[in-house]
């Protein structure tokens, strides 16, 4: 166990590492630079060129990366070459919005997967069992931002139950209002998520379902459901574990495509308006935080994952 | 796992989006002012659209600071009103010889940093010997002229010029002429130590910006104790805050919008010095074509255009109202897609093909009307909506366009068609002798002759199209006297600026 979870353990870093490069490459892909931003349009070549050079954008490639690489290896993770502001300080910030938006979105997802999922594998082969598997796999389909915009018509519009879009300048001091404010977008992608999830817990319900101990309690007289339902399912929770760490990833991006949707201040639409100003040092260390925390949930699982399942020891 | 972040990086370019809607506008009624006492300890809320990047008016360009931090946070030795007449506000007074080329300011008394400590004129000297040395501070071009800047006495300031420039005192309303103190360790970008008669105590990054009275300030206090700058980027939920009453005064109204404020708020029109910019690529083929351009502009239904955008007047040529050189040019160009056909068949150009270049956050309603009004003569424009840096990156840098559109909302900006090298690529020895001429000439009003002269060559050029002027929409509610009206995208003076407790 311990030797797994070392070289596990060197996996995620390597992956980071991959990652890092892979990320600052990416972005400088992009047209225009900070500088010119920032100079604007009055501004003469020689001018955007000096401010440059200041900024250190001149510098090889190389150089740049080891410079950010290097404050992250010493936990810092940069100042917003625009704001002079610390990256840690804003991310921390707008996580406020994000990581309760996520969670949130991951309880909405569970709650509608779970018992569907089992209801659509009990219901396997009859008419009802059907037009469940054939609606998740329709809303896994649906594109994140139109089911904003219905559940938009829908709440908003329509019923005037919910806000439409922002969060209260108030924040967390008024959590009813800043938890109002949440559902809306939280709902739009846990159903999404949801239902990508739903089918998960079906086939895994369905393949508990085909187990020896679920078919000798069966025999012991227990109805096929019932066995299922007391033998069958506390198996399933595991799979879905494994699975809902995958779906982090999914709500992470779910959320930077909500947030704009939603004019959310969280770390999706401050990543979107960093790439939009070319603030790039920032942008790097936001993906890199983004990308970690998926990698670093992925760890965790497959942990967590061995430690409980006796049968993983065994295979390896 | 890595194919999602890069997914995540595209889907961040892809989603940075604004939209503006339009339709049609309703007429702005003129302004009410408030009838009961000013209550001085009242605090002043102003919704805006655009939150600075950060606070460095020193480093970095933009609407977004200049408004909110000239003469409220920083002073320079001039500022300019909202007519755009120059006007003294740390110098008590100033002189420029008979020559143009020698300034002497004097400074008023007891002028004190936030810190508590004198501002001197060596403070001034400092201050501006870094904007004319250090090419990354903001208004280096604008001091290449300049040759010497010294204090004689604690509270004189002379600048001398190498050859006149009557640009030069305007640039001293702008960032370039702003005073710090000589040696601040203060980190610009996040605090301040400015002169003004508002302090900033806090800014709460993509919410507010929250100034407080000065009282120990130099000159008269301001009128209100606390003013709360409220950034709200959505047109819709700032018009919905006002109206919750969340602020007093709501800037940058959208014009479609602005309907629905009117019985509780004042609303007024304002005039600025945005021109809404079609730039043609006077260098690349066929736009080098004079009649392409001519017929171009011929084509354009400008009333049409303002009315479908909601605000605005007509701009004919380069220089709009508010600056020196402004006359009507209304003679130069008019609507006739006939004649817009017939130059097209002459220059061989009947089945034209045009990319329009322009940032996203412009939104639709100008390129829908210029690819139908484009349409009706034969030509097929097709639109290009970019990132803002991807924009600077082709266009202004690379100069990689067919047509462009940017709201230029500098004042005193003429000299861009001065210069061959700018992205206009509009190279005209006549104008640029005639900016030359103007720029160093003493008399203003002759300057402004000559100005006027250059601008009518360069509207009858067809450089480019002037779409309209930027009107500004301002919602004032009943209970607040004295808000700017004119020009306010570029400066908001709250000192005249009170708030009664009652309507």
């Amino acid at each position: 166990m311990i030797r797994y979870a070392l070289v596990r353990g060197a996996l995620l870093i390597a992956g980071l590492l991959v990652s890092s490069v892979l990320i600052f490459l990416t972005l400088r892909v992009f047209p225009g630079d900070v500088a010119q931003l920032i100079a604007g349009t009055q501004a003469s070549p020689a001018e955007v060129e000096a401010l440059r050079e200041s900024l250190g954008l001149n510098q090889p490639l190389l150089a740049q990366y080891a410079d950010w690489i290097g404050g992250i290896f010493r936990g810092d993770l940069g100042t917003s070459l625009l704001s002079g502001a610390s990256v840690s300080e804003e991310l921390f910030l707008k996580a406020q919005v994000t990581v309760p938006l996520g969670i949130m979105s991951l309880l909405i997802a569970v709650l509608i997967a779970v018992p569907f999922g089992i209801l659509a594998a009990i219901l396997r082969g009859r008419r009802g069992g059907t037009a469940l598997s054939v609606g998740a796999q329709a809303l896994a389909a649906v594109p994140v931002v139109w089911a904003g915009m219905m559940l938009i018509v829908v709440f908003s519009v329509w019923l005037g139950w919910l806000p439409p879009q922002g969060f209260p300048r108030t924040g967390w001091s008024t959590p009813g209002k800043a938890i109002k404010s949440l559902l809306l977008p939280a709902l739009t992608i846990g159903i999404v998520e949801g239902a990508m999830l739903m089918r998960f817990v079906r086939s895994a319900t369905l393949q508990a379902a085909g187990q020896d101990f679920v078919r000798t309690a069966a025999a012991k007289g227990l109805t096929r459901t019932r066995a299922l339902v007391q033998h069958g399912i506390p198996a399933v929770g595991l799979s879905i574990i494994t699975v809902l760490g995958l779906q982090v990833a999914g709500i992470i991006v779910g959320s930077v495509v909500i947030e704009q949707l939603f004019t959310l201040p969280g770390i999706g639409r401050m990543l979107v308006a960093d790439v939009g100003t070319r603030d790039l040092i920032k942008v790097q260390s936001e993906l890199l935080v983004l990308t970690g925390f998926v990698l670093v949930v992925g760890f965790l699982v497959d942990l967590l994952h061995r430690a409980i399942d006796p049968r993983q020891r065994e295979a390896a | 796992m890595f194919r999602r972040t890069r997914r995540l990086a595209l889907i961040s370019a892809l989603a940075a989006t604004a939209v503006i809607l339009s339709a049609c506008s309703g007429t702005p009624e003129p302004a009410a002012t408030s009838t009961g006492a000013p209550d001085p300890d009242a605090t002043l809320q102003v919704g805006l659209v655009l939150e600075p990047t950060n606070l460095d008016i020193r480093h970095t360009s933009g609407a977004a600071i200049e408004q909110i931090l000239i003469d409220n946070i920083y002073e320079g030795l001039v500022t300019r009103t909202q007519d755009n007449e120059i006007e003294g506000r740390l110098a008590s007074d100033y002189q420029v010889s008979d020559d143009g080329l020698t300034y002497t300011f004097t400074l008023n008394d007891g002028i004190a940093f936030h810190d508590g400590t004198a501002l001197t004129s060596a403070d001034v000297v400092a201050s501006y010997e870094t904007v004319r040395t250090d090419a990354t501070v903001q208004g280096n071009a604008e001091f290449a002229s300049v040759a010497s800047i010294t204090a004689p006495d604690a509270t004189t300031v002379e600048i001398v010029l190498t050859e006149p420039n009557q640009n030069f005192l305007f640039a001293l309303t702008g960032p370039a002429g702003l005073v710090f103190k000589a040696d601040d360790a203060t980190d610009l970008k996040t605090a301040e130590n400015g002169t003004g008669p508002f302090t900033l105590t806090r800014w709460s990054k993509g919410s507010t910006i929250t100034f407080a009275r000065n009282d120990d300030y130099w000159g008269e206090k301001a009128g209100v104790a606390e003013v709360e700058f409220q950034y709200i980027p959505d047109f819709t939920a700032g018009v919905n805050a006002a109206l919750a009453g969340d602020v007093q005064v709501l800037t940058a109204v959208d014009p479609n919008l602005a309907p629905q404020l009117e019985g509780d708020f004042t609303l007024t029109k304002g005039r600025t010095t945005d021109k809404a910019t079609l730039a043609f690529n006077n260098k690349k083929a066929p736009l080098d074509d004079v009649r392409v351009r001519e017929a171009l502009r011929l084509s354009i239904d400008h009333d049409a255009l303002i009315e479908a955008v909601g605000a605005g007047t007509t701009l004919y040529g380069p220089i709009p109202e508010l600056d020196p050189g402004y006359e009507d040019l209304s003679d130069v160009i008019s609507y006739d897609p006939e004649k817009a056909k017939e130059l097209l068949a002459e220059a061989g150009q009947e089945d034209l093909e045009l990319t329009l270049t322009i940032p996203s956050f412009y939104g639709t309603t100008v390129p829908k009307v210029l690819i139908s009004d484009f349409n009706k003569v034969g030509v097929t424009l097709k639109v290009n909506s970019v990132e803002f840096p991807t924009w600077l990156e082709d266009v202004y840098t690379n100069h990689d366009y067919d047509l462009s559109f940017v709201l230029h909302v500098e004042p005193r900006d003429f000299g861009n068609f001065a210069n061959p090298d700018y992205y206009f690529g509009y190279d005209n020895a006549e104008v640029q002798d005639l900016y030359s001429q103007a720029q160093a000439e003493v008399d203003p009003d002759k300057s402004a002759e000559l100005l006027a002269k250059a601008a009518r060559i360069v509207s009858e050029d067809h450089a480019a199209d002037w779409l309209y002027n930027g009107e500004t929409i301002t919602a004032v509610s009943p209970t607040v006297s004295g808000f700017p009206e004119d020009s306010i995208n570029s400066r908001i003076n709250l000192a005249g600026v009170t708030v009664s407790a009652e309507k």
